[in-house]
């Protein structure tokens, strides 16, 4: 038996569940036309027209999901170091210690830029 | 899928499909659905508890049947595609919410060798060498169910709910993922059994205190659980990504929230509380450890999180959207990195040149702590410098000179700009004259 | 080619086959869907969906480390940093067909048949030795030890100089998307300051009318001496002219119960 088996299996039951619970819904549910009900919903007020070609972008989350892929990475590295620690010994410590205190010159920079911080 | 050579791994492969890996799966799917039913139920009852009031108890002994009644009831509400969504995915969020939601409990360890139907059989429906890893690759692939859901709805509340939840689930993955490297490093292994396993004498809450307190302030924040559940925040964002969402459709967002919640929760347990290791007084019984009987031990340090979770939300406040990222940016991240290269010293010190646990100790506090002391000299030094520069920055404030530094300059914010003769003609010029309605009455 | 394929016949088996012939056709469809739809948003998901099968194949052969490290860094963190920015393209907007150079598609079809031919030139001409990676992992114990030996022993120089590269990473990001503050940040006091030095209402504006048939933010309350209270309509919709105006539309039947007539009570105003 393979690995994967058991979590197509698993993965096959909850896809079933969740579509099955929506097409339940929408069988068993009444209809009752409403232009009002279709709208999206702004506490009772008539919704805000989207701009057109997309709104403004806040370009704090690109900076954000930016440093997320640089840090990802850096924790990816770790990952294996840390799984064989014993058998790469002082000098693999040495090695990360040195990958590790490069980033955090960068994570200091960024922060003293301000691109940590948030309005 | 190859796995290695070792004999452990095997035996997740020897599990024929019918009815072993068939009954797993159902079970886990049985019991994840009801430690839902009663964990939603759980929570109301105890936040009435916290609030001085009783909470649901009509439906069925206890009230227990009343999450249940609730799935029932939005079955029968009326289905709504709002007029701007985006149906094909509007309809997509929801399962890929819930199919990852589910998928992520493939790996965690109930239990140790059982037999089932005539057949002896790990109580875990697989494992493999790199299965926590799977558990944060699963929950990555969760996260799209959120940010879908709101970007699909075609609603601004939505909108930003998704995007902030996104945001904040991203940074605090960070911290997520930096608190598991210390218990690798300990366990030698990423595969959840195998660290179980390596927790046989001292449970890694213990050796590894503070990577537990940072994987569970993050857990808190990957949840979007109070007091980090910003992306609902009621008074801002009405129900944040799931606003428009209605019928089973917001159920399955219900039951993959919680599940959700559950996942971390058995994580947590499984890497740092022994996962299904019976505690210490009554490991001491021989057969505690052995047969169905860790099942219930692993449930209900589960539900001594669960409890944690809902004890959290009738505690404490939301956090302010900034303040949050600031903890989850200027906190917890640098202090699990230092913490993640201290634990490597020590290790890498205790294999090499057998140091011991009080040398270690000593050589790593002792720097830490001048470390922190000159840090915080340098730091009040600073801020009473700041406090100076900021009252003569006010006093300055008012004169803004354009050509001081020789060339024409706009003002900065909060400096006013003085015009000067010329730019005033050209306000004169701009400025044609207005004739009013009785002007041209008159002509 | 049929060399190649006869090789690869041999060495794998036929679990592994049925997961290639499975995620490389998901993989497939998903790098199609990527480039014919016409949102954004949409060729998104696909080329997630091309991305997760991807590291589906990588696992069918063995490489459970990059499979996971796959969906963590792209799934997870690549496409997420691309969702962000297209999400705020609005639900109904969506590309434009029209051909900016000319013969744009001619190029680009004649280019991506070159490619296919240099790369079917190429693998046509593998020899393949040891395939998967089952011999590697004996040898170190494990997939992530063989990893861990190999980036921290052989490859070690190119795992310091990584570093480097994440650096300019985020350097770049900051140099593209960070704006500097010139000036220092609010805190909740000095907000506080602001709002009681302005002269203006420092707490909540009044609420607005409930005339006990129509409870909205669009109608305005009535003050005691029965005059409008214009702050109790947000902004926004004073701006958009959105008010349903008391006084025009229920006309004299509101300054009536404003003034407390009684007559009223029980009739339908509309």
């Amino acid at each position: 038996m393979n690995a994967a088996i058991p979590i197509l299996t698993l993965g096959g039951l909850a896809a079933f569940f969740a579509l099955l619970s929506i097409i339940t819904a929408s069988i068993v549910g009444p209809r009752r036309y409403n232009r009002a009900k279709l709208d999206a919903y702004e506490c009772g007020i008539e919704p805000t027209p989207q701009p057109i070609g997309g709104g403004k972008f806040p370009v704090k989350y690109y900076l954000t999901a930016m440093l997320f892929i640089v840090f990802d990475i850096e924790i990816v590295f770790l990952y294996p170091w840390a799984v064989s620690f014993d058998q790469l010994g002082m000098f693999g410590f040495i090695e990360m210690v040195s990958f590790i205190v490069t980033l955090l010159a960068v994570y200091a920079y960024v922060w003293r830029r301000g691109g940590l911080e948030w309005d | 899928m190859n796995t290695t050579t070792d004999d452990y791994f095997n035996a997740f492969t020897m599990d024929p499909w019918w009815p072993i890996v068939f009954a797993k799966v159902l079970g886990l799917f049985i019991l994840l659905v009801l430690i839902v039913l009663i964990t939603i139920w759980a929570e109301r009852r105890v936040v009435g508890r916290m609030q001085m009031r009783i909470g649901p108890n009509r439906v069925g002994p206890l009230g227990l049947l009343q999450s249940l009644m609730d799935g029932v009831k939005l079955a029968f509400k009326e289905e709504i595609f709002p007029t701007a969504a985006d149906k094909f995915v509007y309809i997509l969020a929801p399962i890929l919410a819930t199919i990852p939601a589910f998928l992520a409990w493939a790996v965690i360890p109930l239990g140790p060798m059982v037999w089932m139907f005539g057949y002896q059989t790990p109580l875990q429906l697989t494992d493999f060498p790199v299965s926590v890893l799977y558990i944060v690759a699963i929950a990555s692939i969760g996260i799209y169910g959120i940010v879908l859901a709101g970007w699909s709805s075609g609603s601004t509340y939505a909108l930003l709910g998704g995007l902030r939840s996104s945001a904040q689930m991203i940074s605090y993955e960070v911290a997520m993922g930096l608190s598991f490297v210390a218990v690798f490093l300990y366990a030698g292994s990423a595969s959840t059994s195998q660290i179980v396993a390596a927790q046989e004498k001292t449970w890694y809450i213990i050796l590894l205190l503070p990577s537990f307190l940072i994987y569970v302030t993050a857990m808190v924040g990957e949840t979007n659980r109070a007091p980090f559940d910003l992306p609902e925040a009621e008074g801002e964002l009405v129900g944040g990504f799931h606003t428009e969402y209605s019928t089973l459709k917001f159920a399955v967002f219900f039951l993959a929230e919680y599940i959700n919640l559950v996942t971390v929760s058995a994580l947590a347990t499984t890497l740092f509380l022994g996962g299904w290791r019976a505690p210490y007084p009554i490991s001491l019984w021989a057969g505690a450890n052995e047969g169905w009987w860790p099942l219930v031990w692993f449930l209900g340090k589960l539900c001594g999180f669960i409890f944690v979770f809902i004890w959290l939300r009738g505690t404490l406040p939301r956090l302010r959207y900034d303040q949050f990222m600031k903890f989850g940016w200027k906190f917890l991240m640098p202090v699990s990195l230092v913490w993640i290269l201290i634990v490597g010293f020590a290790r890498a010190m205790r294999n090499d040149y057998n140091w011991d646990l009080r040398q270690t100790v000593i050589v790593i506090a002792v720097p830490i702590i001048a470390i922190l002391i000159v840090m915080y000299i340098i730091e009040s030094i600073r801020e009473r410098r700041a406090d100076a520069a900021v009252a003569e920055e006010e006093e300055a404030r008012t004169e803004f000179d354009p050509m001081a530094g020789g060339f024409p300059v706009p003002p900065m914010p909060g400096q006013s700009y003085t015009p000067t003769r010329r730019s005033k003609a050209t306000v004169g010029v701009t400025a044609l004259p207005v004739s009013t309605d009785a002007e041209i009455e008159e002509a | 080619m049929t060399g190649l394929a006869t090789v690869m016949l041999s060495v794998i088996d036929t679990g592994e086959q049925i997961t290639f012939w499975i995620c490389g056709s998901l993989a497939l469809i998903g790098a199609l869907g990527m480039v014919l739809s016409r949102k954004a948003v949409h060729s998104a998901l696909w080329i997630a969906m091309t991305m997760i099968n991807l590291a589906c194949l990588y696992m069918a052969q063995g490489a459970l480390f990059l499979g996971m490290v796959q969906i963590i860094v792209y799934t997870g963190a690549v496409m997420m940093l691309f969702l962000f920015v297209l999400m705020l393209v609005g639900v109904d907007s969506s590309d434009s067909v029209v051909e900016t150079i000319r013969g744009q598609r001619l190029a680009a079809g004649l280019a991506g048949l070159a490619f296919a031919l240099m790369l079917i030139a190429v693998i046509s001409r593998v020899t393949l030795g040891d395939v998967g990676t089952q011999g590697a992992d004996a040898v170190y114990g494990g997939n992530l030890q063989g990893l861990a030996a190999l980036i921290f022993g052989k490859y070690l120089l190119a795992f310091e100089v990584t570093s480097a590269l994440l650096i300019t990473a985020a350097i770049g990001a900051m140099i593209l998307a960070h704006r500097e503050r010139i000036e220092p940040k609010k805190e909740q006091k000095d907000l506080s300051k602001e709002r009681f030095l302005s002269g203006e209402h420092p707490g909540s504006l009044p609420p607005p009318g409930v005339y006990a048939r129509h409870n909205a933010v669009d109608t305005p309350a009535l003050l005691p001496d029965g005059t409008l209270a214009e702050n109790s309509v947000p902004a926004s919709l004073r701006a958009r002219g959105a008010i349903r105006t008391v006084d025009r539309a229920l006309g004299d039947e509101v300054q009536q119960l404003a003034a407390g007539d009684g007559s009223l009570e029980g009739e339908d105003l509309r």
